[in-house]
């Protein structure tokens, strides 16, 4: 069964963001930074997609998404950022790292589910 | 920072009452201040002021403006709701004080004074005109962004915002504080959100619905607060700190002395610090005290309010906490 990778350094947002995913009928693996997420995928395929923060200790978002993308070259892995960053130039290179999309927070789950189911479909 | 940034600051005297012709406005050039007056004296023409100078540092009110017992109160209460961010003094003909005043009138007013202590009331503006070192607009923006990243960890809480005013103090409030950096290049320095444990816990429960009895950790409390100022902190980046400019990467560091027993944190610099208090009021238990949380702003190693800008804002169909798909 597809699984969702929720990468936050807050505890506040990640729990938010896991139950109500969970609430939803998906199955959620929690990570508390852009390191502890990048192990987490490489050690299990049924992730099919990544909610992640943009600024963390140890390794932010943008580098682990860098590193997904990098390292990871056969994954099928769509990537969102959730962050309070909303600037062109983070957006930007986001992009060239291949993530999907961009959620400012705070986090909204009714007006973002629909699509974050069809992007494990 | 220092005295050659500081910006000379407009008050507007709603006052004339028994006093000797131009006395306030001598008394304002004294502290720094230009006295504007109104050249009509009725509510629809000041609240028209008001609309037209954004830049007001303050008010200086007569507590029976307009020539009737209580109008500039009522005056005062229509101001307050129009521009809640700016500071207002009540001139008071026999007590320097707000007593007798209703609750929610004397918290409208930063002092209340009489002629006879005019220094009283100097030394509150001095604290009180933060325009003089931070722009209207730009504490007028802190506000609202703040205010937005609190009211979604406070669902169940009203937040009101006092007036904000200028500290020079170095006291910690409260058992917690969080601290933030902030760099652009018209402004570094440190943004702060400092709360009393005890009843800022006893909140943080009642509003995740924890029972009495349950434990909760002060990590909770952590991971709350932590979370407010990264949502005030991303969302002052994204309004105010230009994403276009290059600058030194080997940017100067002081360093920062905190001594815990005496709550006292020093970023070596004398300078006003810009403290707005808010208050979460719990809407559904109107017994229970409300908790204040004081949000600190220095700027101790650049202050250049002369660049301040506000970024342009980007049309987008896309509202906070929706998806913007690539």
């Amino acid at each position: 069964m597809a699984q969702v990778l929720v990468v936050d350094d807050s505890s506040t947002v990640r729990n938010e963001v896991c139950d109500f995913l969970k609430a939803n009928g998906l199955t959620v693996v929690p990570a508390v930074d852009g390191k502890d997420g990048l192990d987490k995928l490489k050690a299990n395929s049924s992730i099919k997609l990544v909610v992640s923060d943009v600024n963390m200790p140890n390794m932010d978002g943008l580098t682990m998404a860098e590193k997904i993308r990098g390292e990871l070259k056969n994954s099928s892995v769509n990537i969102i950022m959730l962050t309070t960053e909303n600037s062109p130039a983070m957006k930007e290179r986001g992009k060239a790292a291949g993530i999907k999309g961009w959620i400012v927070k705070p986090f909204n789950g009714a007006a973002v589910i629909g699509s974050l189911k069809k992007l494990i479909a | 920072m220092n005295s050659n940034k500081m910006v000379v600051s407009k008050v507007l005297v709603l006052d004339g009452a028994g006093l000797p012709p131009d006395s306030l406005k001598a008394f304002c050039e004294e502290c720094g201040l230009v006295a504007i007056k109104p050249q009509q004296g009725d509510a629809d023409s000041v609240m028209t002021i008001l609309k037209s100078n954004v830049d007001l540092g303050g008010i200086l009110l007569h507590e029976n403006y307009g020539g009737k017992t209580g109008q500039g109160l009522e005056l005062a209460r229509a101001i307050h709701a129009s521009r809640p961010e700016l500071p207002l003094f009540l001139r008071r003909d026999a007590v320097s004080s707000v007593a007798g005043l209703a609750e929610q009138d004397a918290a409208m007013f930063r002092c209340a004074y009489t002629l006879a202590d005019l220094q009283l009331l100097k030394a509150t503006l001095e604290a009180s005109i933060f325009s003089r070192v931070y722009p209207n607009d730009l504490v007028r923006g802190i506000t609202e962004i703040t205010r937005g990243a609190l009211q979604p960890l406070f669902r169940e809480c009203d937040i009101d915002v006092e007036t904000p005013y200028l500290v020079k103090d170095r006291i910690i409030y409260g058992e917690v504080f969080t601290m933030m950096a902030i760099d652009s290049h018209w402004c570094r320095g440190y943004m702060m959100l400092q709360a009393a444990e005890e009843a800022m816990m006893a909140l943080i429960s009642r509003e995740a619905g924890i029972d009495e009895g349950e434990t909760m950790t002060f990590r909770e409390l952590n991971n709350v607060l932590g979370e407010a100022t990264n949502l005030a902190w991303g969302a002052f980046k994204s309004r105010y700190v230009s994403q276009d400019v290059n600058r030194c990467q080997c940017q100067t560091q002081v360093p920062i002395i905190i001594n815990h027993q005496r709550r006292y944190i020093s970023f070596g610099s004398e300078d006003p610090q810009l403290c707005i208090k808010y208050t979460l009021r719990e809407r559904n238990r109107p017994d229970v005290a409300p908790v204040p949380l004081f949000q600190r702003f220095v700027f101790n190693l650049n202050w250049s309010p002369d660049e301040f800008r506000e970024n342009p804002t980007v049309e987008s169909l896309v509202e906070s906490g929706e998806l913007e798909l690539f």
